[in-house]
């Protein structure tokens, strides 16, 4: 089986050749593709120098991560698609090549990446209350936010990509829901960029709005009850202000 | 003619409007990957065939019918799409492969892929607000299968006017038409005058070479 590597990324030339170098390591990787969000720096030019098969997203709205997911879903060929963050400083071949080998060994179709650290505020506060209430079968997943994911790239044909942030967790109750065999992977240590708190604002917004959405389309609650819980994750007081940015 | 269109969104939409406007006898066939949007799509365009396709699907459609293709206009909303199809449909010699991109920011990365007809519906905003906000000098359309260029030249001071009026004599590739403030339009080179807009057609190098001398 063909691996296809994809990084979503947006003004990350600090980080692009050395991410692009360890994935083409990886085994099985035959392609590295980059989607940019419209960089100004120079992560499209080396991204290419690097052997990396770049397309730019294809609107540029933000968040946008979820429209990079999709194009890069759609750009590749690959039978096993793996999605990482490209900023992740200690990235190896081992992070690849963890997250794809359940689906090559035939033991999974998706694999969702977790990571040695302690689940973050939109996790706890915003994501797990959520997947217990509507999906409680992906509540005992430790990161269901984990944008280090693994699937078979004919699924993600099949499922729904939110634009922004939500597209994570979007992914994982799409997944589930067509019945697909899903694996936690330990992938250790993540060194990696803190995302700026008002990011983790929007974020609990759109994770919210992505798992509200399929459980009113799940028939799992309705359109009234869905909006009067959004407007009070916008009043939701996260202790955003305080210290800290991972979701 | 025979044209697949790919795409069911908004860029087609248009597409397919335009497409039986310009050949009404034509063949249309729409490749969509949802059934809600086909049944919709099949209501909305009548005069074409919508058919539903999975996304590796349309590989195989458009190689299994290379030969008896006229036409392949990518329009998904996925530019990482358009170039998938736009590449095997030049693969597959379509004689006519035409991508409708999303994002203007692809362009190069097209090009680069050896898709030489892209169309960026986005190239109208700079164009029109360079004709409103009444720049020096811009190029207001390039034909996309000749050489032929058209563009706009503000006449701001007698020198550029002595400059255009003399290139004009000299090169005979090039015409212009002149339009004055108050918005009359004449043709004829003694007419024009400082103050009005004058709109140059010829052979894209010697526009170019106009356009470079009065921007200097």
């Amino acid at each position: 089986m063909e691996v296809s590597v994809i990084f979503p990324t947006k003004n990350r030339e600090r980080f692009v050749k050395r991410s692009v170098k360890t994935a083409f390591k990886a085994r099985n990787v035959h392609e590295v593709i980059v989607v940019d969000g419209g960089s100004m720096d120079r992560t499209v030019e080396l991204a290419e120098k690097e052997g990396a098969k770049v397309i730019v997203q294809s609107s540029l709205i933000y968040p946008g991560k979820g429209v990079a997911m999709r194009d890069g879903a759609y750009f590749a060929t690959g039978d096993v698609l793996v999605y990482l963050d490209i900023d992740i400083k200690n990235l190896t071949p081992a992070f690849i090549e963890k997250l794809a080998e359940p689906i090559i060994r035939g033991e999974a179709d998706f694999v969702k990446g977790f990571f040695e650290r302690a689940a973050g505020r939109v996790t706890e506060l915003v994501a797990k209350p959520l997947l217990r209430m509507f999906y409680p079968e992906l509540a005992s997943f430790k990161q269901p936010l984990s944008g280090e994911i693994a699937g078979l790239r004919k699924l993600f044909y099949k499922v729904e990509f939110e634009k922004g942030w939500g597209v994570d967790v979007g992914l994982l109750i799409d997944f589930y829901k067509m019945g697909a065999r899903i694996v936690e992977e330990d992938l250790g240590y993540k060194d990696h960029e803190m995302k700026p708190l008002h990011a983790l604002t929007d974020m609990a917004y759109e994770v919210a709005g992505a798992i509200l959405r399929r459980a009113i389309r799940d028939g799992k609650t309705d359109s009234k009850w869905a909006e009067s819980y959004l407007r009070g994750v916008r009043a939701m007081d996260l202790g955003f202000g305080l210290s800290g940015g991972e979701a | 003619m025979r044209t697949l269109l790919i795409g069911g969104g908004h860029s087609a939409y248009f597409a397919a409007n335009a497409i039986r406007e310009i050949d009404p006898d034509g063949k249309l066939i729409i490749i969509e990957f949802t059934s809600e949007k086909v049944t919709v799509l099949s209501k909305t365009f009548p005069f074409a065939e919508v058919i539903l396709q999975g996304i590796d699907e349309v590989e195989d459609y458009i190689r299994n019918n290379g030969s008896i293709l006229d036409a392949v206009i990518a329009a998904t909303e996925s530019d990482a799409l358009n170039l998938r199809y736009c590449k095997i449909a030049k693969e597959n010699a379509i004689p006519l492969t035409i991508a409708i991109i999303n994002n203007p920011l692809n362009l190069e990365i097209f090009l680069k892929e050896g898709i030489r007809y892209i169309i960026n519906p986005y190239s109208l905003i700079s164009i029109e607000l360079s004709e409103l906000l009444d720049s020096p000098a811009h190029i207001l359309f390039k034909s996309p299968k000749t050489r032929i260029l058209l563009a706009s030249v503000k006449v701001s001071d007698s020198e550029t006017l002595a400059e255009l009026k003399n290139e004009l004599t000299r090169d005979e590739n090039v015409s212009a038409i002149f339009a004055s403030r108050s918005g009359e339009v004449t043709n004829l080179l003694r007419e024009f005058d400082v103050g009005g807009r004058l709109y140059l057609i010829g052979e894209e190098e010697s526009v170019k070479k106009l356009l470079k001398k009065v921007r200097r």
